[in-house]
């Protein structure tokens, strides 16, 4: 009896520990699973780059009394790894819209806003007092673009990642880079000695 | 007297045991060899194509599950089913990065050194060698190609790279050390002949891992996106490996000129990729191994040239003008020069292994008389498998070759002894078309890429 016991308390033992769960966590925690790119890198180069952008005395200036329209171009994935750069510039602008100094006009939505526009001006469905105008869209003065590129090195116990990501606000008009910002990042990831 | 014995051949029944489990899902390869396995996917029958895939599917979650992955990606790539394999691939470069993180001390690992220990090499989880994980890279860059996303063609590019200076940085130190361990417990020049062997197999193949193929196929990609510095650079790279090569010369001149903002109008590159061949599997032959009981024949992976088929290049022509690919890899001697290179640990098991099957034997006898010896002979006769895994789904030969042609809709015909073909392709100017050329069942299978061009 008491080794049928034991092999129950074992075989109970040995399934709750194979059982998957599902737990929240904080979406903000440091976050090492691995040293590829990750939720942290993202949420420090947005903060980086909003904070250094927001304080920028000839931006501070500029967004005194108005508030500038801009437009994303992109970041360049320059690195060895599948990274999602748009996510990176889409927190970026999220930032910026929410401090309530900058507006953005959204390119990646450009044909769809045509289309929209086309229906309510031509399809007869829509009432014209109501229908947005054709031309009557605001052109963006600024462009925001980057660059995010890495070094990895690695021997056999160790791999280290740079990461250097760099922001450019540049005025469409003249030409000149307004504003550039960077946020380097170095990651080391070192194999234990003794694993399963 | 009779619980002693009862205890005794109970060890004796564990011993025979417990390698299979240790081995767990190796059994794949461990008393079927690999070469026979792969068979049914270099030469498939015809209309087992979704057969063939599910197996890779159900062996890529055993332990030599990577291997079998490599395979199903590129069977995948080869049938046309980019998304399947660029899945396929991803999962095999996760895998290669979870290797690489692995504890250096692994109970685990243990627990297969000594599964490798009684039976043979075959119980050790597959580990891909550098010249697989480059082509593993090569080919995840073409199915990115192949889907228009030329960031993620860019990024598997950058990667197939970097393991190539990676395994160049820790080759030197790693195949010093590796040949002064074998040295302190076995007299090597007693292998010279197979040393000779093997070294006749890998040719004049430099590295185990240096693949000019990926490195002309990176620079074409970096020169049709104007990226002229990171072109020349593996241009160059190539040239190093191919040293005498007048074509590869006229590239790196061509970039070195174009880096000068020397650019010609008008025209775009159409380049050929041509996988010819299936790589040659790893042989068997009986190497004696000496124990404290004398000499053992014991079974040991090796490559023949004899039995290797020669290179042959590929004709295009378009319009008046005609070019030929050139051999960029030798890929059986890059699988020639890797065994090499891993021959002196895999002689210290050997050894290890015939002094304790000996040992095994010899207590079965004792202990059992007849019927335990000829039990455990067996189990050594079965158990005595060289370990050929390698992945055989790659081609014998990479070649490339390029043309400048004019501007258009251009037709290629593209000649070879595996037969023919042709097809109609895009030209734009400073623009790279690709045509990537396999060989299945005896003919040319060709696919157009998405024309490369413009900044990245």
């Amino acid at each position: 009896m008491r080794v049928v016991m034991a092999i129950m308390l074992g075989v109970a033992l040995l399934a709750s520990g194979c059982a998957s769960k599902v737990e929240y966590g904080d979406p903000q925690a440091r976050e090492t699973v691995t040293p590829d790119f990750g939720s942290s890198d993202l949420q420090m180069i947005a903060t980086k780059m909003v904070d250094d952008m927001m304080v920028f005395p000839p931006v501070v200036e500029l967004t005194r009394n108005r508030r500038p329209v801009l437009f994303v171009d992109r970041v360049k994935n320059k690195t060895s790894e599948h990274v999602d750069t748009e996510s990176i510039t889409d927190t970026i602008q999220s930032r910026l819209i929410n401090s309530g100094k900058f507006r953005f006009v959204d390119m990646t939505v450009v044909d769809r806003v045509r289309q929209q526009l086309e229906y309510q001006q031509d399809s007869g469905m829509v009432d014209q007092s109501t229908a947005a105008q054709m031309g009557r869209q605001i052109g963006a003065e600024f462009m925001l673009y980057g660059n995010l590129s890495s070094i990895v090195k690695r021997d056999n116990s160790t791999k280290d990642v740079y990461y250097k990501f760099t922001l450019k606000l540049l005025n469409i008009q003249s030409g000149i880079i307004e504003w550039s910002g960077e946020k380097e990042i170095r990651k080391t990831r070192s194999r234990s000695l003794f694993g399963l | 007297m009779e619980a002693g014995r009862g205890w005794e051949s109970k060890t004796l029944c564990l011993m025979l045991v417990l390698p299979f489990w240790l081995a767990g899902c190796a059994m794949g390869s461990l008393f079927q060899p690999y070469p026979s396995q792969a068979q049914s996917w270099v030469h498939p029958a015809p209309g087992r194509d979704a057969s063939i895939v599910q197996h890779l599917e159900r062996a890529g979650k055993g332990r030599d599950g990577v291997l079998y992955l490599q395979e199903l990606g590129l069977l995948q790539q080869r049938l046309g089913n980019d998304a399947a394999s660029r899945t396929v691939f991803a999962d095999v470069i996760n895998h290669y990065e979870h290797t690489d993180a692995q504890a250096l001390i692994r109970v685990t690992g243990l627990a297969s050194q000594t599964g490798a220990l009684l039976i043979n090499d075959n119980a050790l989880p597959y580990r891909a060698p550098d010249y697989e994980r480059i082509f593993t890279y090569s080919y995840q860059a073409l199915n990115y190609w192949a889907a228009g996303d030329v960031t993620g063609t860019a990024v598997e590019l950058r990667r197939a790279a970097q393991a190539q200076r990676m395994a160049e940085q820790r080759r030197e130190k790693e195949l010093a050390k590796a040949d002064e361990d074998a040295a302190s417990v076995l007299d090597l020049s007693q292998y010279q002949g197979y040393f000779e062997g093997l070294d006749l197999a890998a040719g004049a193949v430099k590295s185990s891992f240096q693949n000019a193929w990926t490195f002309y196929l990176s620079a074409l990609f970096w020169e049709a996106h104007g990226e002229y510095n990171d072109a020349l650079v593996d241009y160059k790279k190539a040239l190093e490996l191919h040293p005498r090569a007048d074509w590869l010369k006229a590239d790196v001149q061509r970039v070195s000129r174009a880096l000068d903002g020397y650019r010609q109008r008008g025209i775009g590159t159409v380049a050929v990729l041509y996988e010819q061949g299936e790589v040659p599997a790893r042989q068997e032959v009986s190497l004696p191994i000496p124990t404290p009981h004398g000499l053992f024949l014991v079974a040991f992976p090796s490559y023949s040239v004899t039995s290797w088929s020669a290179a042959r290049p590929l004709t295009f022509h378009v319009g008046e003008q005609s070019a030929q690919t050139r051999v960029l890899a030798d890929v059986g001697a890059l699988a020639a020069r890797n065994l090499r290179e891993q021959a002196p640990g895999m002689l210290i098991r050997q050894v290890l292994r015939a002094t304790g099957k000996y040992n095994l034997q010899k207590k079965a006898n004792d202990d059992f008389g007849g019927a335990g010896a000829f039990l455990t002979q067996l189990f050594n006769l079965i158990s005595e498998q060289a370990d050929r895994r390698s992945w055989l789904g790659l081609p014998a030969y990479v070649q490339a070759g390029r043309i400048s042609v004019p501007v258009g809709e251009q037709q290629v015909l593209l000649s070879s002894p595996g037969g023919d073909a042709s097809v109609t392709v895009p030209v734009m100017e400073r623009g790279l078309t690709l045509i990537h050329v396999t060989e299945r069942a005896g003919r040319l299978v060709t696919r157009v890429l998405p024309v490369q061009e413009g900044p990245l």
